[in-house]
């Protein structure tokens, strides 16, 4: 009779032997073999024997299954072969040889060649997860319902106008063609600094051809804005508001 | 605007094969770099079919801009930033096409990072754990934010990052092209200012480089094909466990300036 002995990085988990019964595999804890790991479907694949042969059946799933480094969808196993599942390794072994000897061997082969290889989330997972950690309470930053667009008040300064919304994904303050936030004056830069709406729909200015401060700090980094910061930068005030 | 690049790809020392793919079209400042997965040769396709159809939409836009956009327009970005998104909803409809009618390429699929600069706006979109870097005054910066399952969890708290660069799960994106009908570039605008340089990499190198390393080769090195090449070079020192990508792209008059000259030297005796 044959024998499954699932593995990760050479630990040996659980050995499955092969009857009449199919030995299925996957996430789902209803399987005869469970791997769980986000890259291994629910019900991934199944082994069983036919006609004396033993079989194994990828069930279509996302990141697939290898033998000996093959994708495989319905193939025949003999002793010896390794079988792939996410980084998860199972070994065909036939269970009358000298067990110690078997395991040996299969721990001197080499791994698997895709066991690194990226792997992407199914779509049910992905979901279930951003489900998930949206009821840990994160999901009002993470996601608003709706941007509420900020605006920069110039307090002081010679500028173009006297405020500026900030509905682009990147403003400009400078000279330059580009800038959103027009600078007037002989001596101003191009491109004094920068504020850049991120993923998460918040703003962060940058520095460019000058450093800005923020609430009278000079900016190591990009830093996030809040409502009511003040921002000097080239001889210009600016208050970022986020009005109700 | 005039930029130097340099773009090198490389198999590693641990895979036998190359999935990574890169294109670019200097003349119009546009740099495209995809990492293919998928079993047998199916993350090679993935990754060139992802390069050349960003490419080829883009160019197909430059010279008729009334080419229709592929899904919805992004409020409050330039043109070219909704063109290179465009680019790449169409890429991942035609690696999720190719994945669904050759039984083959079932279940392959790849990372996209675009970057197209135009005068002195840079556009920058993704989809994966291929990344942007740009080095300003001395300072690296990621303009890119990984579509892994652990950068997600990272960003909403779950994770600290050291846990993060601990994690077995590395290795799982969130998002990737060919995997559904549908995919949302992220995409972001960048000013361009002279002194930058911009990395283009894939994770082949990130994982085997420290942000420290990265930025020492391109603050040391000028020239962009020497410094790409001494990124791969230093990723496989380190291992070499994945195919490894670089494009490194510069500001062709990198006179580096007063404010330049005094930022680094501020930097330096820190």
């Amino acid at each position: 009779m044959s024998k499954l002995v699932l593995k990760f990085e050479n630990t040996v988990l659980k050995e499955v032997a092969v009857g009449a019964k199919e030995v299925s595999i996957g996430r789902s804890p209803d399987n005869g073999i469970v791997i769980d790991n986000p890259a291994v479907s629910h019900y991934h694949a199944r082994v069983f024997n036919e006609e004396g042969r033993l079989m194994l059946e990828d069930f279509g799933s996302l990141n697939g299954t290898f033998v000996n480094g093959q994708r495989v969808r319905m193939v025949s196993l003999r002793p010896g072969d390794s079988v792939a599942i996410g980084k998860h390794t199972i070994v065909v072994t036939d269970s009358v040889e000298v067990h110690a000897h078997t395991l040996d061997n299969v721990q001197s082969k080499p791994a698997a060649p895709r066991i690194n290889e990226t792997v992407i989330l199914e779509t049910r997972d992905r979901r279930e997860f951003l489900q998930k950690v949206a009821a840990v309470g994160e999901s009002a930053q993470v996601a608003p319902a709706r941007l509420k667009v900020p605006t920069l008040v110039v307090l002081k300064g010679s500028t173009d106008q006297t405020e500026y919304s900030l509905s682009n994904k990147l403003t400009v303050v400078g000279k330059s063609a580009m800038a959103t936030v027009k600078l007037k004056g002989w001596f101003k830069p191009k491109a004094a600094a920068q504020i850049n709406r991120r993923e998460d729909q918040s703003y962060y200015i940058g520095a460019a051809d000058r450093v800005p401060t923020v609430n009278g700090t000079p900016i190591a980094q990009p830093t996030k804005l809040k409502s009511g910061d003040i921002i000097e930068v080239a001889g210009v005030q600016l208050e970022f508001v986020i009005r109700d | 605007m005039t930029m130097d690049f340099g773009a090198r790809t490389d198999t590693g020392r641990v895979r036998e094969t190359n999935e990574d793919s890169l294109r670019y079209a200097p003349e119009t400042n546009l740099f495209i770099l995809s990492d293919g997965m998928g079993g047998q040769a199916s993350g090679e396709v993935a990754s060139r079919l992802a390069t050349d159809a960003t490419l080829a939409h883009c160019l197909e836009a430059e010279s008729n801009s009334a080419l229709p956009l592929v899904g919805e327009p992004i409020e409050g970005v330039s043109e070219a930033s909704n063109r290179l998104a465009s680019a790449i909803r169409l890429a991942n409809r035609v690696v999720y096409t190719a994945s669904q009618q050759n039984s083959e390429q079932q279940g392959m699929g790849a990372t996209v990072v675009a970057v197209w600069i135009k005068n002195d706006r840079m556009s920058v979109a993704h989809v994966g754990d291929s990344r942007v870097y740009r080095l300003r005054g001395g300072a690296l910066e990621q303009l890119t934010s990984d579509h892994s399952f652990v950068a997600e969890q990272v960003r909403r708290g779950l994770m600290t990052e050291g846990e993060a660069a601990q994690s077995k799960l590395q290795n799982v994106l969130m998002r990737a092209l060919g995997i559904d009908p549908e995919v949302e570039p992220d995409v972001t605008e960048e000013l361009v200012m002279e002194g930058d340089t911009i990395l283009l990499c894939s994770d082949g190198l990130t994982r085997e480089l420290s942000d420290q390393q990265i930025a020492g080769v391109l603050t040391s090195i000028d020239d962009p094909e020497e410094a790409a090449d001494r990124l791969i070079e230093l990723a496989n020192q380190a291992g070499g466990g994945d195919n490894i990508s670089a494009i490194v792209v510069r500001h062709a008059d990198r006179a580096v300036g007063a404010f330049g000259r005094i930022g680094r030297w501020f930097k330096d005796s820190r």
